[in-house]
């Protein structure tokens, strides 16, 4: 070949080059998007629990914030005439169960006589509380009743100011609001199979769990009730929480439930009434 | 090259993200621990100051801090407050540090200001800054301060008992009387107790009681001089004889005294009390005629001679020996003092201890203790006076040379005797009443008195002088035991 005289000619690449070049081209950007989009997925996965989590957390503290004050201010406190600033009980039930002067028999796993509104639901019971305190006695006097309620797997929260003569029961249930979203601890026995599959210390009676669980006062040391001749809920003295949340989705890389159980305790400290 | 450093952003990104994500949630668990742990230390304040406001506590203020409250039996006034200080290394005057924002939002602004002006603000160490256990090598609960103080409606925020529509007095402290606040000087005073615990991270928790001392389970003193017997009558059960001279001073007296001795006018109870109509005759028959309706009177409306069937006062599980007996042990396990003689050789087995047993434990007006002598008591010539409640399980003999202000029990061989002369006497009110066998062993059966029918028995001989026996509720109240302070309330104070 011949050169031009006064320029300078470069060879170009060849065709098998090109091929080489993008083909590591498209090897590298491969491997970056796919760890991109595994990233993305770990990302999202990991965020949704640490929500579920963080929900938990918060659901767990105030609950246990609410069951400590349980009882305030307790009859000694009482105002003639205004029965609504001192609370009958710490833990309230409804009226068709006989609130206030009747007690009603705390059961677990259903039955006992404290019936509730909803359907094959007790208060106090397994999933469902009602806390009667003033949260705000400096601003004021009058008591509330203060609701955990698990319906489906949503575990709702809601307040109403105590009358006298109403029912804690009617009058907290159209107050209620979500609280903690995908409670799966009343799941379904094949959910719960499923669940022990992945994860076989959670749920270890192979039913549902309890948000909540009490000790009862007797005349020795608080036991856990039911326990004959003191299940009145003015007897409750600890509320063991146990909360089991699940993430909105399942784990995106691989397919299963992310699952978080988180347990307190609150302690009732106003006395009996 | 430019796609590489895109794609390395973008992971960089999601790195950080889950970073920043999980500092969140790390934040989230270490609040979470704070509140619980801020939570336990304010409430070990709490407890402290609750455990130590018990006489009996070894590090109660009434032995390590005595300025922090009044004197037994006196009541502890509105706009004194009282402070277990708990400061850290680095706290310096933990009072200025953390200073004390609720006094004033519950009496007032500027209340705690014209406490400290008025030098009514008391301050002791907590247990954790005392010796010995400020010797440790570790820190105690971090709680601040512990105030202590007196409450009255408006620092509650609400009216309390009698409900008679009277305006919130700022100056009455609040008192119960085992079933709801009032602030008719009914009962036990309420104090407050709040505590405040800070965290070194700055996580804060203002916990508060309101608590009051409860008594132990305790007999009713339905009579200046109760003689417990059989309950369902027939033969005699209860032995009484009173001085026989018609000019004696000696009195068995229902009407109330308040604690300087004047009539109140209120609270009048039975003069002497029995559990059946017999032994009323038989208590009757052991009075001079000439004194049954002067100097036995009492009763509402007062009645001359007062001499009643009281047993339906006693609970039911406080009218067999074995049930009274429960009681005195209980009162035993909470006594000041139990003063145990040498035991006799012989049946039932009791020693005897006398007045100078009882010198050395400087019993005053206002340091009225619960005394136990676990055997017999001869008091004649001791000629101090006694303050608070005396149980004796075996005979009480008794000199008007001492004025007893208090409760006195005489249960187990129940038997008091007396024949001594001068003119003191007893203020408050005595309980007789056998429990026990001739072998000290309890009785068995449903009543209280042996299977021979013998049961109480006072008896005075004719020498006796002294003033005899004057019910006082003012003297009752100061000598009934306490077992602690009870909880009437908590609350977590938000910030």
């Amino acid at each position: 070949m011949r050169r031009i005289s006064g320029g300078v000619r470069q060879a170009g690449f060849s065709l098998i080059e090109l091929l080489v070049a993008l083909g590591i081209f498209l090897l590298v950007t491969g491997a970056a998007f796919t760890l991109l989009g595994s990233s993305q997925q770990r990302y999202q996965t990991e965020s949704q629990v640490l929500t579920s989590f963080q929900e938990a957390r918060l659901a767990l503290d105030q609950i246990v914030r609410d069951v400590n004050d349980s009882g305030y201010p307790p009859p000694t406190y009482f105002v003639s005439g205004a029965p609504e600033q001192s609370a009958s009980s710490p833990f309230a039930w409804s009226l068709g169960a006989g609130y206030p002067n009747t007690p009603c028999q705390i059961a677990t796993g259903g039955g006992g006589s404290c019936t509730t509104a909803t359907a094959n639901n007790t208060s106090p019971g397994d999933f469902d509380l009602i806390v009667e305190t003033n949260p705000t006695p400096l601003t004021s006097p009058n008591v509330s009743w203060i609701r955990y309620q698990l319906l489906g797997t949503t575990l709702y929260r809601g307040t109403a100011p105590k009358v006298s003569g109403g029912d804690p029961d009617a009058a907290t249930s159209t107050q209620l609001v979500p609280f903690v979203q995908n409670v799966i601890n009343n799941s379904s026995a094949a959910q719960i199979t499923q669940y022990q599959t992945i994860y076989p210390s959670m749920f270890p009676l192979g039913a549902p769990v309890p948000i909540f669980s009490y000790n009862c006062d007797t005349g020795a040391a608080p036991v856990a009730c039911p326990f004959s001749g003191y299940n009145s809920p003015a007897n409750i003295r600890d509320v063991v929480v146990t909360l089991i949340v699940s993430a909105p989705t399942p784990d995106a890389t691989t397919g299963v439930p992310r699952i978080v159980q988180l347990s307190g305790r609150g302690r009732r400290i106003n006395p009996n009434q | 090259m430019l796609i590489s450093i895109f794609i390395l952003l973008l992971i960089s990104v999601v790195a950080i993200a889950l970073i920043v994500a999980s500092g969140t949630e790390s934040s989230l668990a270490g609040n979470y621990r704070s509140a619980t742990g801020v939570y336990y230390a304010s409430l070990a304040g709490l407890e402290e100051a609750r455990g130590r406001l018990f006489a009996k506590d070894p590090n109660s203020f009434k032995n390590k801090a005595p300025n922090m409250l009044p004197p037994p039996g006196t009541t502890f006034d509105i706009g004194y407050a009282s402070y277990v200080l708990n400061p850290g290394p680095a706290d310096g005057n933990v009072l200025t540090t953390y200073p004390d924002t609720e006094y004033d939002i519950e009496f007032g602004g500027g209340a705690l200001t014209a406490v400290v002006a008025a030098g009514q603000r008391n301050t002791t160490a907590s247990i954790w800054n005392s010796s010995p256990l400020n010797g440790l090598s570790f820190p105690g609960p971090l709680y601040k301060w512990v105030r202590i103080n007196a409450v009255s409606e408006p620092s509650l925020g609400r009216p309390v008992a009698p409900y008679d529509g009277h305006a919130l007095d700022p100056t009455k402290p609040i008192f119960y009387d085992g079933a709801q606040l009032n602030v008719s000087n009914s009962g036990s005073q309420v104090l407050e107790i709040t505590a405040l615990a800070v965290l070194p991270n700055g996580s804060q928790k203002l916990l508060q009681y309101l608590a009051a001392p409860i008594s132990v389970a305790f007999p009713p003193l339905p009579a200046a001089l109760t003689l417990a017997g059989k309950i369902t009558g027939g033969s005699s059960t209860v032995a009484y004889s009173s001085p026989s001279s018609t000019n004696n001073q000696f009195r068995v007296q229902g009407l109330d005294q308040d604690c300087n001795g004047n009539l109140t006018g209120t609270n009048n109870v039975v003069a002497i009390g029995v559990f059946n109509s017999t032994d009323t005759a038989v208590v009757t028959a052991g009075i001079p005629n000439g004194l049954r309706s002067t100097n036995y009177q009492g009763g509402s409306p007062p009645n001359s001679p007062d001499i009643e069937v009281v047993y339906s006062s006693f609970p039911s599980a406080m009218r067999s020996p074995s049930g009274l007996d429960t009681v005195v042990q209980t009162i035993i396990q909470n006594a000041d003092v139990v003063i145990t003689p040498t035991p006799s050789g012989t049946p039932p087995y009791l020693g005897t201890a006398t007045g100078s047993d009882l010198t050395p434990l400087g019993m005053t007006s206002t340091n009225l203790l619960t005394v136990i002598v676990n055997g017999n008591l001869d008091i004649s010539n001791w000629s101090q006076d006694g303050y608070g409640l005396l149980l004796v399980t075996g005979t009480f003999t008794y000199d008007p040379d001492t004025s007893w202000n208090g409760i006195i029990l005489v249960i187990g061989q129940g038997i008091v005797a007396g024949s001594h002369s001068q003119y003191k006497q007893i203020n408050g009110a005595m309980l007789v009443a056998k429990t026990r066998d001739s072998n000290n062993l309890v009785l068995t059966g449903p009543d209280l008195a042996d299977s021979s029918g013998v049961g109480a028995s006072v008896i005075f001989a004719n020498s006796m002088q002294g003033n005899g026996i004057r019910y006082s509720s003012c003297w009752v109240q100061k000598a009934k035991p306490t077992s602690s302070y009870k909880i009437l309330s908590f609350r977590e104070i938000s910030q």
